[in-house]
């Protein structure tokens, strides 16, 4: 299993119906709304690398979504 | 297709429901306990229909509908189907069942106490100051600190607890007190603990889920409470097991009622540990003793319990504990915070390290080493922002490794669960 934080920057005005699409994702574990440099964290859960692509291509095809930043965890340690 | 959910509504649902249905249980463990009298025998007899009743639908909520067993579907997405525990399991298991033999035995001598008259308004109180016991025992266990929030809370959930558990006669048992600080509250704090490690392992990669965890809990109750029946019946030269076990055949309809009602609300219970924190997922539950009131009414109507008091002064009292427990819940539920800390390490120091100095920092709850523009992203819970920064962020900045951080604050969040 493959998991990732995709950091996302967003259109003023957009987050709710941006949020609303992507709680529709399978793959995506959880999303958080966050203040500061990004607007939104998502943490996705997927099988392969090819799948990450998929779920990134779906987030960037929504409307408002600027940016995407994809980081893939190599190791977590987690209580 | 999973939808996302506010975690805070489902672990909020969860261990309300959880509350409800053991304030209905309440008032069915009234009516056994005035068929039996004796709390040994009670005990027992309690465990071997649990153990039926919990084998029986963890049976029927594995069987599987379009691919997918129904408890997977209805109770809790994690569970597949009935199973062996692993043996990493086995160790929480014993004291996880050890807390709830000794809780259930406690609660049941509860019952036989001449102050408290059976009823559920007076006993189920008794049991909330576990949450106390469970502050101390998260902050010296989860690398978390209680903050004065959290003591503030426990403490005023304890004093409500106190205050709304005066009996109907408006005394306070000594004994009760003795039994529930030394006997319920330290199997409780077990019990809850232990089940809430049970349900964060992982299993085959994914979360424990709460139907095994139940039905194998009450198999380990089960033994310890023969055997603690079988060590008291050679001091006390009596046969409680043989007691139990026909007791368990007499009354098997009530007792079935009983241990349907505590399975479920179990299950909801595990779940919610495994969402929220032990203390506050209790600090909800407590709210058994508002809903327990109702059925302490409809006990008395039937002559099952004492009547409820009418006595203006001792209702002022309770309803001034009630009052103060739910202010404890609230400020326990709606003060976590969360923050994301993004980091870049500075060449020529080890990620590794790096990583292992993070996760010693109290308060940081993951750390996560990723590929990308940064080299760490790290989750932190604190119950201020303030606090996040004065002790999280500082020692963060603190290490030699850190060449970079941004801190973003979790304003909201949606979750599988």
């Amino acid at each position: 299993m493959i998991s990732a934080y995709i950091l996302l920057n967003m259109k003023p005005g957009n987050n709710e119906k941006a949020i609303a699409e992507m709680r529709k994702i399978e793959d995506i574990a959880k999303i958080s709304i966050v203040t500061g440099e990004y607007d939104i964290v998502v943490r996705a859960q997927v099988e392969s690398l090819e799948k990450l692509l998929a779920v990134t291509d779906k987030i960037q095809m929504i409307k408002g979504v600027n940016k995407t930043t994809t980081q893939v965890i190599e190791k977590e340690i987690t209580s | 297709m999973k939808i996302k959910f506010r975690k805070r509504h489902l672990f909020l649902v969860l261990a309300f429901s959880s509350a409800i249905i053991a304030a209905m249980n309440s008032g069915v463990d009234s009516i056994a306990g005035d068929l039996m009298n004796n709390y040994w025998v009670l005990s027992i007899s309690c465990f071997i229909l649990g153990f039926i009743v919990s084998l029986l639908f963890s049976c029927l909520l594995s069987i599987p509908i379009k691919g997918k067993s129904i408890g997977s579907q209805t109770f809790d997405p994690s569970f597949n189907r009935i199973r062996l525990i692993t043996k990493q399991e086995i160790a929480y298991h014993a004291l996880a069942g050890l807390g709830n033999s000794i809780m259930t035995i406690g609660y049941f001598a509860l019952f036989y106490d001449p102050n408290l008259g059976r009823s559920p308004a007076a006993i189920l109180p008794f049991a909330q100051v576990v949450i106390l016991y469970l502050v101390v025992a998260e902050s010296i266990t989860e690398k978390d600190t209680p903050t004065l929030v959290e003591i503030q809370s426990a403490l005023i959930v304890t004093f409500g607890a106190i205050l709304g558990s005066i009996s109907l006669s408006g005394t306070i048992s000594v004994r009760a007190l003795a039994i529930v600080f030394l006997i319920i509250n330290p199997g409780s704090m077990l019990f809850s603990f232990y089940q809430r490690k049970l349900k964060m392992i992982k299993i085959k990669d994914k979360p424990n889920d709460s139907i095994n965890i139940r039905l194998w809990n009450v198999v380990f109750a089960l033994i310890f409470t023969c055997i603690i029946t079988f060590c008291w019946s050679l001091y006390d030269g009596t046969n409680y097991l043989f007691g139990g076990l026909t007791a368990s055949i007499n009354y098997f309809g009530w007792l079935f009622i009983m241990a349907t009602g505590t399975f479920f609300s179990f299950v909801f219970y595990i779940r919610a540990l495994g969402i929220g924190k032990a203390s506050i997922a209790q600090a909800v539950k407590s709210t058994v003793i508002i809903f327990s009131i109702p059925v302490t009414i409809v006990l008395s109507y039937y002559g099952y319990v004492d009547p409820f008091t009418t006595d203006p002064t001792l209702l002022i009292i309770k309803a001034i504990g009630m009052i103060l427990m739910i202010l404890g819940i609230i400020s326990f539920t709606v003060t976590l915070a969360k923050s994301y800390v993004f980091i870049k390490v500075k060449p020529g120091y080890s990620i590794e390290d790096t990583m292992q100095k993070l996760w010693k920092i109290k308060g940081v709850n993951r750390v996560c080493a990723v590929a990308g523009p940064y080299d760490f992203v790290v989750k932190i819970h604190t119950r201020t922002f303030v606090k996040g920064y004065e002790r999280i962020i500082r020692k963060i900045a603190e290490l030699p490794s850190i060449k970079e951080y941004k801190m973003q604050s979790v304003l909201k969040e949606w979750e599988n669960i």
